[in-house]
This record gives structure tokens, C-alpha cells and sequence, in this order.
């Protein structure tokens, strides 16, 4: 999938409830003002590459082919952006320390641990999770497998694992039995559905084709 | 209509964590870091001071405002030992196991409750720890209960057909032993739910990862004194379960954080959490002795299992009552004489003991697959041949065992021929030899097991309770509520085939609706969801389409027998005429003409409505008091190789054969298979939980608790057999444990066969990498 | 003591994101209070959810992965010479490091998770300094060194001086590693390592073996042993390189060097594993790896 110069521009977050209410910038700056957030600064100019300690940066990024301009505090993992200040909450806190892969998303194409991705590092870079595979109301081709293949049962990994599985896909369409198997053991299922996993990628490389 | 699958993987999945309500507050738990302690002084006042805490809750605040959890199950008998200590949701005197919650914050957002968390002050008194069960049966062992004469919980015995006869015909007896580590289920999703209190209506809501909500209903209600009728449990998207979410513990905290905040609160339970103040499983040891006769006959058993349950369970009695199925399992599908097994529960201060995918039918198979491979071994027998010569035959179904169990039915030798179909074990056997001469260490593992499954048992919240409603909406679509929550294991679509197939409506007409506690019944355990919800929702619908077709009949001006549905179309006979879709015809019923046009005798015996709630019981239980109503068969062959120098073992094939009965959905039951073979192998070769001798637990995250990844999962090969059992309204059996019981024993048995030229028994597990390099290093000189 | 066993929070942190050397060098050099350089936060991240660290709010985070000259691998005079904020999955794709140091490629490729490999990095891997760090020994039979850099200069050692114990290396205060490089191995030259882990992927090793050999199936006339995880930091084991050197490659020289190795190490125990399995896994992995090597060279 590639990014849209012409995706839409959201200041708004996902929703206004709790979630996303904290750093919407949209509103404008009395919204910020009245949650005490102090000076938004962007991590992007050259001559500020510090955000100091207690303060909320700005920081733009797409996310599902819409970008995004957001005021986060630098400790913030992307993992919490995505799930709290967006609320797209399609990916999963697992462990929160890069052991299980449930927040797999995938940066500039490349799946990484949402959790173990600091918000600031994302500045400018295109995020994909599970909700982005969506061709609109209709399932992508990886999803599409998943379904087919039944590769899940509880559903708490499976985003991480669809995610994980398109990753690999967008670097090897054409991945050996061996290969899948080795790309998705940072995922952990515990109820064991791997063999439901590997088949649905190798039926989504199929579909990608 | 969006089915929960395309939900789920469209990311639109609801589970606890992603529960947002407005003014919703935060809840984390502090634990104790000592295992055995005193708490001389507990000092919230830091933590109160961080700007957005809204209030700290401890241990004497839970003792004051909620009661000791409620038992869950409780037997007494003569020469039996059951106790049961008082426990509250949180101490306020003593803590007893590493990560007992002493408090808990609630605060504005999760990371504040972190921050004020790590500041609360608490000052113990340090107790001697009970670090195993070994060492809390000795006299003089610390108590964990003051009031308690020792650390003994449990001590059943159980005299099953003729033990003193069966040992006196014997022509050897072998003895045995066993030993199993401690696991947890561990699914990604830790626990977690949001609690909120009315305080005009009086009454509390709960959502969240509840896998038994009418039963958490009970003993929340219980915990937190309120009348039973004014609280609300609704089961959300639950990340996997495997038994380890039917509990009514931290979720008190979280209502009474709510009570006396009066705001919505959230608790979402980090994995480490869920491990160290996890429910815990398994680490039994057995020692025993069995009888035989020189051709192979298996005469009796004499066994005791020893169980480390932990502390007292958050589940009163549950834990304790896993030992029943320890006990009664081995005598698994064979024809035996007699038994005398004798199983024990230490208190320790480990956490609690509760349910996990097997709760004791895997460690009494597990033993018994153990002993008969050995005593096969000792006959010069091969796994295969003992087997044949005990299975209880088709012929003689239904088949009341020594241990009171009343066999449905099935095909055990018919199982165990179409695996060895599968697998050429002569080949395996061929190249076993011919490997050992260069070193190479094959071994092929072969175990049979039935899974007792549906559980029924006296004294206890799981007597046999289930309730099913399927209707007919005005507009034609179905609703179907049942107590089986859908926990991962396929029941939503398991009963929108088993409703859509009785009444003839379209699948997607069907709607399966979130488990809340308005139903009435146990919820999905023992792998009773196919078996006593399923009966139900089958019985609702049939009485269902049972009307359906009375009232079509009548719409048609026909008789019941020539109404046809299917696909969702109503027709009469030949007549192509006379056909209504589902909307059409409820519309019929319901508006326009309504009741008014139907049958009188619809009206006078109050009938008019499509929709039909309804209960369900065993068949066999009560006239034989079996435990449980459904056997479900597998056989399970595995060839593995072992690395014997690093003790690494390799699983080169994997075979499994299934009689689940009728089959529901194939793609549930391969994915059931899947997943507890998986988990089977993780117990059988990784899987330990280990404390040090201060009852530290060692390994508290996903690094160090290891659970299987793809590259440790083998390639499955599965056969099904399809014998529908008398006893259940499907036919179908349960069989969600089957898979991790008969696994975990043919990985073992495969790894002891490989080792056999070394002498070595594995009479331990997990059969980790250091463990078998350990008993290859230590058995008696080289290769015999 | 800990009292609170849940996931903890990351502390405020004071985010800097130099783009350029000099911006880094002299950030470091100026900076006040306490800070950390991080490239992937793969361990970082977890070592404050977990308890391990503790740093209090106002901690300087200086992210190095703006500096595009940390980054790269590339053959120059003879050696090869990482970035030290090259991303592990980048020297898995390198062209270079698959076709000249192979066994680099293949200890990395077994390191954590592909999610972790796309986004730790080798310098990171090194700093962290823990015994069992899966490209150390691998590094360290490739006769690596390794250069930092302060505001004021740059400084080279031999991997081999560089870790001190587990967490601590020889790296002064306000540098900043900067790069790793080792010769370019030759033809008559072989290295192979393995690893072993409680399970197969996505685990910490519980010892993690490399060796290097140089001559022929006649004779060796040079070799290497290094292991992870089974000393405080991870080790050339020379003691075994006399047993071989000059020697015919048969089995039993094989097998009394690697008896030799793993008589040199003094392994501990931990939840992961005994100092007895350690040992007796580093003279068997070793004796394969050593035949492996000697079948490469032939």
C-alpha cells in the first residue's frame, strides 16, 4: 500500500472521549492549554532537537495513510499514542517490554514492537496497524487469509500477527515454509494456532500475487 | 452482518483493556515482596500525595468494606480432609505468597497509579517460608494458617472396583513415580474489567475478561455484600482463558474501588502480574505401584498424588477440587480391576492453585500413560500391543468404570489403528536402530487418552448449571444467549451452526449474543461448552423450530409435516406458492396479523412467542452419578529425536487422531488440537515456573516463562473419527483438554524411549535441554 | 525493596535527537544531569518497565539514530566497519557481512525477534554489555575492535579489552561508541558459531559459542574461541588457541581443545541455566563448531 500525498489530514484524533482528548491538537491551543500541557514544541526543526522533560512535543506522522499532528510528552511509547491519544485501540498491549508481539505495527513498512518504539522516534515516519489493512469496509488480502485459514482463536495476538505476517509480505512476496515460520516467532500465540498462522501467510502470499 | 471473526481481525475487537467510559479511573495492585510476612506498618500517605491519585485501597480498607470470598466448593467425608481457610480479596495482617496485592491506587490515568504505586511504604515481619509441598507435610513445618492443625488442605482416598484383589492376581508389580513442574496457562491477555457502582440504584456493573459471569456473579456478590439480583457481570472480547479467568478476586478490589470512589474504575492486569499472582497448575508428584499379569493385562493401581497447591485459592475449594480428576483419570479407557489412589493438597506459599486446560484429568492420564509404557517396556511389549489388550471395546458402551464414570462411547481401538496408520512406527522403529549404532537418539512415543469432559459434580458451583435462550426476533432474526462465553475456543460459531442447522434459517440471520450473567450456568470449563451449552442451545432450537413449524402450518393451512425450511425460506410442501422468508414469517407472527391469527390453543397454553429458554442435564449423571457426561477419544503418536549430548530434543512427527463425536465445526476442533498440542509440548519439554527457596518466583515475564513460538510448534497431522455420543443433544463431546492431555504425555514417553538405551526413566518434566543432558550424564555407565 | 510487581512507568524524559556528529559530541560533552544514549530502546524500554532501572523524572535521553554516520556498513582497506547504530536486521541483509563474516549474520539472526532485530543495534547489543551478548562472541573470534568518540578525540580497543562486567565496558563518560571493525576474513579462514537457548527463538542465550580457524585440513596455523554467558562478560577463550595452533585438525586435538575451552570458563548458575550445563555445553558446541571450521577450510 502505498501513501496518498492526498491522504486526509486529521487534528482530531480518533475520537473525542477520553481517549484522544489529552493530545488532540485540533481544537486548538485553549484545548491543550486546559490540560496543562506547557509550550508544543516540533522535534522536526533543526535547532530544537531536545524536548525538555515535562513538556509536550508536536510531532507529525501518518498513520494508516493519514497524518496526523499531535502533542505528545516524550515518554509516551507509539503503543500509547496509537491506543490513547488516537484510540485505535486494534493494537494490543501485551507485555509492554517487547517479549510477546502483540503492538506489532509496522514503521515505514518494517514490523517493529509498538511498545519499545518511543512516540518522538516516530516523527515524520508512515505507521501501519491493523486497521490500516482494511480496504475500507472490506478485509486485505492478509486479513482475508486469516479469516479463511481460522488462524485465530481468542484474537489478542492476531493483530500483531497479521501485522507481522503483512511485514513480511511487503519484503518477501514469496517467502519459503521456513522463512514464515522464523519472521513470525517474535509473535506469541498462546493458544497455539500456529498452524492456522503459517498457512493463512502462505495463502496470503497468494492472494498478494 | 459482521461476524466476531471478521471483528476481531478487522481490529475491531472489544476486550477489557480497550474499555473506555467517561471519568473512568485507573487501579494497580502493589505486592508483596516477601513470601511469607507479617505487615507491621502500611503508609499510603506518599502515594496519596501524587497529584491525581484519588485514592489509595488497602488490605484493612477490603477487610472492613467487603467479606471473605465465598466457597466455591466443599466436602466432607469420613477419613477425608477438606479445609478451608478465610481469605480476603486483600490481607490486612500477612501476606503469603511473593506478589500477594497488599494495595491498590486509583488514580486518573494508568501511569499515575504506576508512579503513586511505587511509593507506597510497607514494612513486613518476615515469616519462615513453606517452599514446596515436600516440605510443608513435614511435622513442625511453618503453618500458613494459624488455625489449621498443618499445612495439609486436602486428603482424598478412593477405593475404586477391587484394589486388594486386583495386586493379589498379579503377576509383577512395578513401581512408579512421576513428578511434574509447576505452569501456568498464561494467555497474552493478563486479566482485567472495569467495575462501576451506582450509588442511587445500588447496584454494580462489571465488564470484562469474565469467562463464568453468572458464577462471578455469585461471588462478587458474595465478596462485596451486595444482594445478588443488583449486580451485572457482561463478559467482553476475553483474550484466551484456558480456566484462568473464572475468577471473583482482584475484580472485588476493582468494585469496591468504585463503590467508594463512586467513579467508573479500570484494572488491566500487566503479564507480570498475571504471572506472579497468576493461577498456577500441575507440579504434582506420584508415587505408587501398579499390578499386571505377564501377558500384559492391567490389573490395579495403587497411587498417591501429592499436589503443591499454594496458598489458599481465590476460587474456595477449586483448587482442591482439581485433585477428583487427578484421582479418577488413570484408569483412562482400560478395563482395570481395581484402585486405590490416595491424592494430597499442601498449602505453600506459592501463589493459588486453580483451573487450567486439564485441571487434573491431564496428571492422572499423563501418570498412567507413563506406567503402562513402562510396564509394556518390562513385557517386552510394544506401547501398541498392551494398549489393544485393555481398551474397553465398542461393544460394550455405554461402560460404567471402576471409578464410577459412565462411558459414553467410542471406538478405542479403532483410534489408536487409524495413528498407526498415520505413522509407520516400524519404520520409526527401523530407524531408531539403526540410528542408535551412530549415535543418533530417535524415539517414538505412543499414548491414548479419553478426555472426561462436562462437568457435574455434587457440593460444589459446578453441579451441571446451563441455561440457553434462542428467539426469533420480529424482524427474523436470531438471538442466542447461552453461558458459554466465547473465550477462543469457537462457541459463537459452534452455535450459530448448531441453531442455523436445526432451524433452517441462514447462518448469518444468527446472532450469538455476549455472555452476561442474565444467563443461568457454569460457563465454558471442563471442556463442557460443546457438551452442556451446546445441548442446550440445540434443545432451544429444536423446541424452536418446533413451533416455527406450528405456526407455519398454521399460516399455510397445513400440517406441521409439510413444513420444509431451509436456507432461511419457510415452505409448505411442494407448493412453491406458499413459502416465507424468516422476516416475512415472524413478521406474520409477531405484528401483522400477529398472535391474534395464530391457533388458539397457541394462545391458551401461552406459546405465542418465538423464543425458547430452556436447561440441560446429563443424561447418565443421575441415575449413575458419573462426573462427567462425555469421552472423548485421541490417540497421539510423536517421534522425537534427542540431541543427548546438549539434551536438546527435536519433534520429527506429530500425529493425532480425534473422536470428538459429532463434529460442530472442523475448523474449531483443528484449531483446538493445534493449540492444546502446542501447550502440551511447552509443559512437556519448557514450561516451569520456578521459586527459590524464599519462595521467590524466578521467572515473572514472557523471557523467562517460556511458551512455545511457530518455530516450536511441529506440523500437525490430524484424523478425526466421528462417533456422535448418545449423552449429549449434539452428539458432540467436549474436547478442549484432550489435546494438551495426550500430548504432553507422548512428548515425555517419546523422549524416555529415545533415552532407553541409557536406562533412563523420565520420571520428570518439563524434559528440558539441562535436564536431559543431567540424566544422561548420571545414568549408569555409557549406552547400554 | 520493590513493592509494586506491575509494569512500571517510564520516567519524564528530556528527549534529544542530534542530527549530526558534531551535535552529538558536543550535546554529550555539555550535558547536565543524568542521561542515556539509546539507538534501538529495546532494552531500555524494559529495564525501567521491569525495575531494573530506575531513573528519576528529568532523565536525558539521547537517541543517537539521527545521526546518519553511525549508521552503514561498508568494506574499506581490508576491513569491515559497522556504524555502531546499525540495525541488526541491516547486517542480516548486508552484502557485504553475508558474503565476508557470515557467522555475524548468522549469530545475529538468531538474536531476539525479528521485530527487535528491526530495531536494536549492534553498538547497543555491545554497550548493554551483558554476558550474554549475541554478537559479541562472533565479534570477538573476528578480532573486532571497537572506536568511541568524545568531543575531544577518538579511541580505539580490541573488542576483547572492552567489557569490564555485566553493564559496564571501558567506555569513558560522555562518548559515544561509534563504530566496529574487524579484517576482512580471508580465504583460508573459517568461523562458525552457535547459541543455545531454553527454547529455540526469541529466548536469551544460555551460552553462545563462536570459533575461528586459519590454515588447512593439514594444520592449523591460527584459532579463536569465544563464548557469551558463561563468564561475567562475554570471553576469548585462549587457552584452547595453544592446543590447536600448529596442529593437525584430527578428532582428538579437536576434542581436547574444546575440553581446554570449557575447563577455561567459570560459568555461573541462574534461572536460565547451571555452571555444570554451561560447561558441559561449551565443550561439545565447541568440538562441533571446531569440526565444522575444519570441514569449511577443506
Amino acid at each position: 500500500m502505498k501513501h496518498d500525498p492526498k491522504a486526509s489530514h486529521c487534528q482530531c484524533g480518533g475520537k473525542m472521549s477520553r481517549r484522544g482528548f489529552i493530545t488532540a491538537l485540533g481544537v486548538g491551543a485553549a484545548g491543550v492549554a486546559a490540560t496543562g500541557a506547557m509550550t508544543a514544541r516540533t522535534a522536526t526543526a533543526k535547532e530544537t532537537p531536545m524536548i525538555p522533560s515535562g513538556e509536550m512535543a508536536r510531532i507529525d506522522l501518518t498513520v494508516n495513510d493519514r497524518a496526523h499532528t499531535l502533542l505528545v510528552e516524550p515518554r509516551w511509547t507509539l503503543l500509547h499514542v496509537l491506543r490513547e491519544s488516537l484510540g485505535m485501540t486494534g493494537t494490543k498491549a501485551g507485555c509492554e517490554r517487547g517479549e510477546c508481539g502483540a503492538c506489532t505495527v509496522l514503521i515505514d513498512d518494517i514490523p517493529r514492537y509498538a511498545c519499545l518504539t518511543l512516540a518522538m522516534e516516530v516523527q515524520g515516519r508512515r505507521i501501519v496497524t491493523l486497521e490500516g489493512l482494511m480496504e475500507g469496509e472490506k478485509l486485505g488480502p492478509v486479513q482475508e487469509a486469516f479469516l479463511e485459514e481460522d488462524a485465530f482463536q481468542c484474537g489478542y495476538c492476531t493483530p500483531g500477527q497479521i501485522v507481522a505476517a503483512e511485514g513480511l509480505l511487503r519484503a518477501d512476496p514469496n517467502p519459503s515454509s521456513e522463512t514464515i515460520t522464523r519472521a513470525m516467532s517474535g509473535n506469541l500465540c498462546r493458544c497455539g494456532t500456529y498452524p492456522h498462522i503459517h498457512n493463512a501467510i502462505q495463502s496470503a502470499a497468494g492472494k498478494r500475487r | 452482518m459482521e461476524s466476531r471473526e471478521h471483528r476481531l481481525i478487522s481490529g475491531r475487537g472489544q476486550y477489557a483493556d480497550d474499555l473506555d467510559f467517561p471519568g473512568m479511573a485507573h487501579l494497580v495492585f502493589v505486592g508483596s515482596p516477601h513470601a511469607h510476612a507479617r505487615i507491621v506498618r502500611l503508609d499510603v500517605a506518599e502515594a496519596e500525595a501524587v497529584p491525581g491519585v484519588i485514592r489509595v485501597i488497602t488490605g484493612a480498607d477490603v477487610v472492613e468494606h467487603t467479606h471473605p470470598l465465598p466457597v466455591q466448593a466443599n466436602f466432607t467425608s469420613p477419613g477425608w480432609t477438606w479445609r478451608l481457610a478465610e481469605v480476603y480479596a486483600m490481607p490486612a495482617d500477612k501476606v503469603r505468597w511473593h506478589g500477594e496485592p497488599v494495595a491498590a491506587v486509583v488514580a486518573e490515568d494508568e501511569r499515575t497509579a504506576r508512579i503513586a504505586a511505587d511509593k507506597i511504604q510497607v514494612e513486613y515481619d518476615p515469616l519462615p517460608v513453606v517452599a514446596g509441598a515436600e516440605d510443608a507435610l513435614k511435622p513442625n513445618a511453618p503453618k500458613l494458617y494459624d488455625d489449621w492443625p498443618d499445612n495439609k488442605q486436602v486428603h482424598l482416598k478412593f477405593d475404586f472396583g477391587d484394589p486388594d484383589a486386583a495386586f493379589k492376581e498379579a503377576d509383577r508389580v512395578i513401581t512408579v513415580s512421576n513428578r511434574e513442574g509447576r505452569v501456568t496457562g498464561l494467555p497474552i491477555e493478563g486479566r482485567g474489567c472495569v467495575g462501576h457502582y451506582d450509588r442511587g440504584k445500588g447496584t454494580l456493573t462489571m465488564w470484562g475478561a469474565f469467562q463464568t459471569p453468572y458464577l462471578q456473579r455469585h461471588n462478587i456478590a458474595a465478596a462485596m455484600g451486595l444482594p445478588e439480583a443488583r449486580v451485572s457481570i457482561n463478559a467482553v472480547d476475553i483474550g484466551g482463558a484456558f480456566g484462568l479467568k473464572i475468577h471473583a478476586w482482584k475484580e472485588n478490589v476493582v468494585a469496591l474501588a468504585s463503590k467508594l470512589t463512586g467513579r467508573y474504575v479500570k484494572w488491566f492486569e500487566p503479564q507480570r502480574d498475571f504471572i506472579v499472582t497468576g493461577p498456577h497448575q500441575r507440579d504434582v508428584s506420584w508415587q505408587g505401584e501398579v499390578a499386571v499379569k505377564n501377558d500384559g493385562t492391567l490389573l490395579g493401581l495403587r497411587a498417591t498424588v501429592t499436589h503443591d497447591l499454594g496458598v489458599e485459592s481465590t476460587q474456595k475449594g477449586i483448587a482442591a477440587l482439581s485433585i477428583f480428576p487427578a484421582c479418577s483419570s488413570p484408569c483412562n479407557m482400560y478395563r482395570w480391576k481395581g484402585m486405590h489412589i490416595e491424592g494430597i493438597g499442601a498449602v505453600t506459599n506459592k501463589s493459588f492453585y486453580c483451573a487450567y486446560r486439564g485441571y487434573g484429568k491431564d496428571k492422572g492420564i499423563k501418570f498412567i500413560e507413563a506406567v503402562i509404557n513402562r510396564v509394556a517396556r518390562e513385557l517386552n511389549m510394544t506401547p501398541e500391543a498392551i494398549r489393544f489388550k485393555n481398551f474397553i471395546q465398542p461393544d460394550e458402551f455405554p461402560f460404567k468404570a471402576i471409578n464410577n464414570y459412565v462411558l459414553d462411547n467410542g471406538d478405542y481401538p479403532g483410534t489408536l489403528n487409524r495413528a498407526l496408520e498415520m505413522v509407520d512406527v516400524d519404520k520409526w522403529r527401523a530407524e531408531q536402530e539403526k540410528g542408535r549404532a551412530g549415535g543418533r537418539h530417535i524415539g517414538i512415543g505412543i499414548v491414548t487418552s479419553i478426555e472426561p469432559a462436562g462437568v457435574a459434580v455434587p457440593n460444589c458451583q459446578m453441579g451441571g448449571l446451563t441455561q440457553a435462550r434462542v428467539a426469533i426476533c420480529p424482524d427474523g432474526t436470531v438471538e442466542v444467549d447461552s453461558d458459554r462465553t466465547e473465550i477462543g475456543q469457537g462457541s459463537e460459531i459452534s452455535h450459530v451452526n448448531i441453531v442455523s442447522g436445526i432451524l433452517g434459517c441462514k447462518k448469518e440471520d444468527v446472532y450469538v449474543r455476549p455472555v452476561t450473567s442474565e444467563t443461568i450456568g457454569q460457563g465454558p470449563l471442563s471442556s463442557r461448552g460443546a457438551v452442556w451449552p451446546a445441548s442446550a442451545v440445540a434443545k432451544a432450537a429444536k423446541q424452536l423450530r418446533a413451533k416455527v413449524d406450528r405456526f407455519a402450518a398454521s399460516m399455510f393451512d397445513a400440517t406441521v409435516d409439510d413444513i420444509r425450511i431451509a436456507d432461511g425460506v419457510i415452505g409448505c410442501g411442494k407448493d412453491t406458492e406458499k413459502q416465507l422468508t424468516f422476516a416475512e414469517f415472524a413478521n406474520k407472527a409477531f405484528f401483522f396479523p400477529g398472535p391474534r391469527r395464530l391457533p388458539k390453543e397457541v394462545l391458551l397454553e401461552h406459546e405465542q412467542l418465538l423464543s425458547v429458554t430452556t436447561t440441560w442435564y446429563s443424561p447418565s449423571t443421575p441415575e449413575s452419578g458419573s462426573s462427567y457426561t462425555t469421552f472423548c477419544t485421541s490417540a497421539d503418536i510423536a517421534v522425537v529425536e534427542v540431541d543427548t549430548e546438549t539434551g536438546v530434543t527435536k519433534i520429527l512427527k506429530y500425529a493425532h487422531v480425534h473422536d470428538a463425536g459429532t463434529v460442530i465445526s472442523k475448523k474449531v476442533i483443528d484449531g483446538q488440537i493445534h493449540g492444546g498440542i502446542v501447550q502440551g509440548i511447552g509443559e512437556a519439554l519448557m514450561e516451569e515456573l520456578k521459586y527459590d527457596r524464599n519462595g521467590q518466583l524466578l521467572n515473572t515475564s514472557f523471557a523467562e516463562y517460556l511458551i512455545p513460538t511457530a518455530v516450536e510448534a511441529p506440523v500437525i497431522e490430524i484424523a478425526h473419527l466421528v462417533t456422535p455420543s448418545p449423552f449429549s443433544e449434539t452428539g458432540a463431546k467436549g474436547m478442549g483438554e484432550a489435546p494438551i492431555i495426550g500430548s504432553k504425555a507422548v512428548i515425555l514417553t517419546a523422549v524416555e524411549d529415545a533415552l532407553s538405551p541409557f536406562g533412563i526413566l523420565v520420571e520428570d518434566s518439563p524434559a528440558s535441554p539441562e535436564r536431559v543432558r543431567a540424566w544422561v550424564n548420571g545414568s549408569k555407565g555409557d549406552e547400554q | 525493596m520493590n513493592q509494586f510487581i506491575g509494569s512500571r512507568a517510564l520516567p519524564d524524559l528530556v528527549y534529544h535527537r542530534p542530527g549530526t556528529m558534531d551535535d552529538l559530541l558536543g550535546l554529550v560533552k555539555g550535558i547536565e544531569g543524568e542521561y542515556r544514549v539509546v539507538a534501538g530502546c529495546t532494552d531500555f524500554i524494559p529495564a525501567i518497565r521491569g525495575g531494573k532501572w530506575r531513573f528519576a523524572d528529568g532523565i536525558n535521553v539521547v537517541d543517537i539514530r539521527g545521526v546518519k554516520a553511525l549508521s552503514g556498513i561498508r568494506e574499506e582497506k581490508g576491513e569491515i566497519v559497522m556504524g555502531a547504530a546499525t540495525r541488526l536486521s541491516d547486517i542480516l541483509v548486508s552484502p557485504v557481512i553475508r558474503e565476508k563474516a557470515p557467522v555475524l549474520a548468522d549469530a545475529v539472526s538468531q538474536m531476539a525477534s525479528p521485530q527487535v532485530r528491526n530495531t536494536a543495534t549492534v553498538g547497543g547489543n555491545l554497550c548493554m554489555a551483558s554476558p550474554a551478548a549475541d554478537t559479541a562472541p562472533p565479534l570477538l573470534v573476528l578480532d573486532a575492535k571497537v572506536a568511541w568518540r568524545t568531543a575531544d578525540g577518538e579511541e580505539t580497543t580490541p573488542l576483547n579489552k572492552f567489557f569490564l562486567g555485566p553493564g559496564a565496558t571501558v567506555l569513558p563518560p560522555r562518548s559515544v561508541l561509534t563504530e566496529i571493525r574487524f579484517p576482512a576474513p580471508g580465504p583460508d579462514e573459517a568461523a562458525r558459531r552457535t547459541r543455545m537457548g531454553q527454547r529455540t527463538a526469541f529466548v536469551c542465550s544460555i551460552i553462545s559459542v563462536a570459533v575461528w580457524l586459519r590454515g588447512g585440513p593439514e594444520k592449523i596455523e591460527a584459532a579463536r574461541i569465544a563464548m557469551g554467558a558463561v563468564a561475567p562478560t562475554p570471553i576469548l577463550i585462549t587457552a584452547a588457541e595453544s592446543v590447536l595452533i600448529g596442529k593437525k585438525p584430527n578428532e582428538a586435538t579437536l576434542a581436547e581443545a574444546a575440553k581446554t575451552a570449557a575447563s577455561n570458563i567459570a560459568p555461573i548458575d541462574d534461572l536460565r541455566a547451571t555452571a555444570d550445563y554451561r560447561k558441559s555445553l561449551a565443550e561439545t558446541l565447541t568440538r562441533r563448531l571446531l569440526a565444522a571450521c575444519v570441514g569449511d577450510l577443506a
